[in-house]
């Protein structure tokens, strides 16, 4: 792999999606959908929030937004049919709906009406006129006003309470008295007493621009086709409603598309032209129902107290999929639903100069799939974001910082401390054993015992393949450094006559399918038995599940059964089988954003305590540098006690440990090291240091060794400490030392990767 | 050769010294770089060897910090 760093004066980009692609992937959340209330409502009234603002007890706000939804609220809150009471899904999970109109009722009784008469409007040019007093007349008349057309409102009736209680005659006095002075402060002419025949109507009707008409005097005009979406009656240029609908609700929403086909002729355009959406929809929105207790509905006597409708409205469950967020700790960090994250990731990559805010995002996703199936629609991150990466790396927009170390971490698995054997004496096995380049680094003696203990129980010869699977480079999103690591352990694999793979990793399983017939080390124990020394009661366990075995059902059970073998009482998470989240360690999350990695790992560890069981390294890791007590099963198999969680160096000391004790002990090849011509000593403080600022003992060896060659280095006066650097790489390493005889003990150790020259 | 602006400007007022040279450093011109961005800088660098010496504090802040903003470039 070439390890050159990029320029930022490369611009060049690569769309991710096309639109199709992108919107295929964006329209899969349903998030946004409204709720099914509010899409029963051909009002659209947001009766989630209602209820919400209800159960808060404001009832203020909640008066409020009825009152900007629709003219005479009260009228509605009264009258209304609900249909969105029907689409409650409380129905479903066995509880009785939520009563929507009692909480408007209960927010127009409790709630303070606004204050203030809002901002001064223009008055429109056009004008308009109401004839005739129904429930569809009253709210057009109040629409159109509220629209700013001058309008007039001619009635038979003499007064606003008798037109009240002509249009709204379900109203209670005190609620007609009110909706009465509502009418009353419209910016609405009315002109009472009219009497509306069919000669005064023409006669009138051509004085304005706009023109309504009730039923009765649509009928008066000979009248009888409107238009069942605009209402528009064009041969009498009229807007009246159709005949058969006497409900509430219709009024109000018939109302509401007269004042849109108004709005349209208005501007002299087709009534029927820019509508959008209009009535009722489906929603798609999912929502978790299994929480739900069967509760019923609190009886409306007269309207709702208080305590009542606070208690009505908090059995509303306030439907919304969070299916996917709840499980992530990725998506919690940036506190955004998918779709969004997808739209800021996909204009991240286009962008061609200037800041990358998604970077971080980007790379510390873990690549872990959790969220295909906890979202009912199979939303998939892990996708997204790994093309976003692969995408970077082909423009040249991809850091070399954030993966470097992983990456080399990779190389030197699959180098230095790189093993391929058949058997002592032979070329080919049948089986060859690939514990993975976390096992060999975290638990190289499990490796060893495992290792030992398949070549005695096994027929046909268990080779050794030490190395990674090179699912590093793939989250990074390098191509091509994985098709050649591909390559690499093919190639190996085949010199070894195409054996059968043994993994302890169900990342290398899914990573090495390609490669060859893959079986986990559990699924042969399960055949051929534990060995002798495999404690039989190990007691109560919190088994995670990998995030590599999701989707893999087999290795799930297979896991849960030998562990039963092995004597342990095991307490599922949360999250377990297919919908386990990631340790951390998956997609590199902990190089680009270790908060966030160590968010994932805490959510992982969540109201868990003992033994906690995994059957991949990456989470034995991690969880034990969280300071839980986690063991490999193959740990507890083979009795390998834990020890402190390894740094990075000795990570790789291990490794090449593992490396050279197979070699001598099995195929009595000793390798020694060329021994240091100085002495190194590391304090604490450095040692620290080294771990948090990713430089390896391996660095600092090379850092002194120039030292040692050249004696370039800077005295600081002040405390006597001399201080070395070395450029390997892309990294200029610093070592802040005390030279005594041939010993250097090492105080304090940083890098940077900017280069330094002088001018 | 014309005037550049120093984005970072450290004397050694005396307290280093090089270890190969035996003399104490000066401040001098310098230049630090990273994915083709150049930013001129006055650090201490012995006169005689051209030794250039970045402080702990210097290397963990802000020339992280750049490089981080340059990353994401
Ligand atoms: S689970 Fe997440 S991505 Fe899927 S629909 Fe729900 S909110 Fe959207
Ligand atoms: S961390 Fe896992 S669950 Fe979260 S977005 Fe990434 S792939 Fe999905």
């Amino acid at each position: 792999m070439d390890f050159t760093e990029r320029s930022t004066r490369v611009y060049k980009t690569k769309q991710l999606y096309s639109k199709e692609e992108l919107a295929a992937r964006e329209s899969l959340c349903v998030h946004e959908q409204p709720a099914f209330c509010t899409a029963a409502c051909p009002l659209r009234i947001d009766a989630r929030q209602l209820a919400g603002l209800c159960a808060a007890g404001d009832f203020t706000a909640a008066r409020a937004a009825m009152e900007r939804a629709v003219p005479f609220a009260q009228i509605l809150a009264a009258g209304c049919e609900a249909p969105c009471t029907d689409a409650c899904r409380l129905a479903e999970a066995g509880a009785e709906s939520v009563s929507i109109p009692a909480l408007e009722r209960a927010a127009m009784r409790h709630g303070q009406p606004r204050t203030g008469r809002g901002l001064l409007k223009f008055k429109k040019k056009k004008t308009a006129v109401v004839f005739g007093a129904e429930l569809f007349t009253l709210v057009v008349a109040a629409e159109l006003a509220g629209k700013s057309y001058p309008t007039t409102f001619c009635v038979a009736e003499n007064s606003a309470s008798e037109l009240i209680a002509r249009c709204a005659p379900f109203l209670d006095t005190e609620s007609a008295a009110e909706q009465a002075e509502v009418l009353e402060k419209l910016d609405l002419k009315v002109e009472y007493g009219r009497e509306l025949t069919a000669a005064l109507v023409e006669a009138e009707r051509a004085k304005y621009d706009l023109a309504c008409v009730s039923l009765a005097v649509y009928s008066a005009l000979g009248g009888g086709n409107t238009d069942p979406v605009t209402l528009y009656d064009e041969k009498l240029d009229v807007l009246a409603r159709p005949n058969g609908d006497e409900s509430v609700i219709g009024a109000f929403y018939n109302a509401r598309r007269a004042g849109v086909s108004a709005d349209r002729l208005a501007q002299g355009m087709p009534p029927d032209s820019a509508r959008g959406d209009e009535g009722p929809v489906a929603s798609r929105l999912y929502t978790d129902l299994s929480v739900v207790s069967p509760t019923v509905r609190v009886p409306e006597r007269g309207v709702y107290t208080r305590e009542e409708a606070q208690i009505e409205a908090g059995r509303c469950i306030q439907c919304e999929c969070t299916e996917c967020i709840k499980g992530c700790a990725w998506l919690q960090h940036y506190g955004k639903f998918p779709r969004i994250m997808t739209r800021e990731i996909y204009n991240n990559v286009g962008i061609i100069m200037g800041d990358h805010m998604m970077n971080g995002a980007i790379n510390s996703c873990a690549l872990c799939g959790q969220c295909s199936v906890t979202c009912p629609n199979g939303y998939d991150m892990a996708e997204i974001c790994l093309s976003a990466r692969r995408n970077m790396v082909e423009t040249g927009k991809m850091s070399l910082a954030v993966h470097e170390f992983a990456l080399r971490d990779q190389l030197f698995s699959n180098g230095e401390a790189f093993l391929c054997r058949a058997g002592p004496g032979s070329e080919k096995c049948r089986y060859v054993f690939f514990p993975g380049c976390q096992a060999a680094a975290v638990s190289p003696d499990a490796v060893w015992q495992a290792y030992m203990d398949l070549r005695a129980r096994l027929e046909g010869g268990v080779g050794i393949l030490l190395g990674c699977c090179g699912v590093i480079s793939d989250w990074a999103g390098r191509e091509e450094l994985f098709s050649d690591t591909q390559a690499q352990l093919s190639a190996a694999l085949s010199a070894l006559g195409h054996p059968k793979i043994i993994t302890a990793c169900p990342t290398c399983t899914r990573t090495l399918a390609q490669l060859g017939d893959c079986v986990g080390i559990w699924d042969v124990l399960l055949d051929i038995g534990l060995p002798d020394c495999a404690p039989e009661a190990v007691g109560p366990v919190v088994l995670h599940d990998a995030c590599g075995a999701r989707g893999d059902a087999h290795t799930q059970d297979a896991v849960r059964k030998l562990a039963g073998q092995l004597g342990c009482a095991i307490r599922e998470t949360e999250y377990s089988g297919d919908r386990a989240p990631c340790c951390g360690y998956g997609g590199l999350a902990g190089y680009a954003g270790p908060e966030v990695a160590a968010g994932m790992t805490a959510a992982a560890l969540e109201n868990t305590s003992g033994l906690q069981l995994t059957y991949c390294m990456g989470c034995r890791d991690r969880y034990a540098r969280a300071g839980a007590e986690s063991r490999h099963i193959l740990e507890l198999v083979y009795g390998v006690p834990a020890g402190a969680p390894p740094g990075i160096s000795e990570k790789r000391r291990n490794r090449l440990e593992l490396r050279r004790r197979l070699l001598r002990d099995i195929w009595g090849e000793d390798e020694m090291n060329k021994p240091l011509n100085f002495k190194l000593d590391i304090t604490g403080e450095a040692r620290a240091l080294m771990e948090e600022r990713m430089i390896l003992e391996s660095d600092v060896i090379q850092v002194m060794s120039s030292y040692n060659d050249s004696g370039e280095a800077v005295l600081e006066n002040d405390t006597g400490l001399l201080v070395a650097r070395l450029r390997i790489g892309n990294v200029t390493f610093w070592v802040k030392f005390t030279e005594n005889g041939g010993t250097y003990t090492v105080h304090r150790v940083y890098s940077h990767r900017m280069t330094i020259e002088t001018r | 050769m014309p005037e550049v602006k120093s984005y970072y400007v450290i004397d050694p007022e005396g307290k280093l010294t090089c270890r190969k040279c035996g003399v104490g450093l000066v401040k001098a011109n310098a230049v630090f770089g990273y994915l083709d961005n150049a930013f001129p800088v006055e650090l201490p660098v012995c006169p005689k060897c051209g030794f250039v010496y970045v402080p702990e504090e210097l290397a963990v802040g802000k020339v992280l910090s750049v490089e981080k903003v340059l990353e994401d470039k």
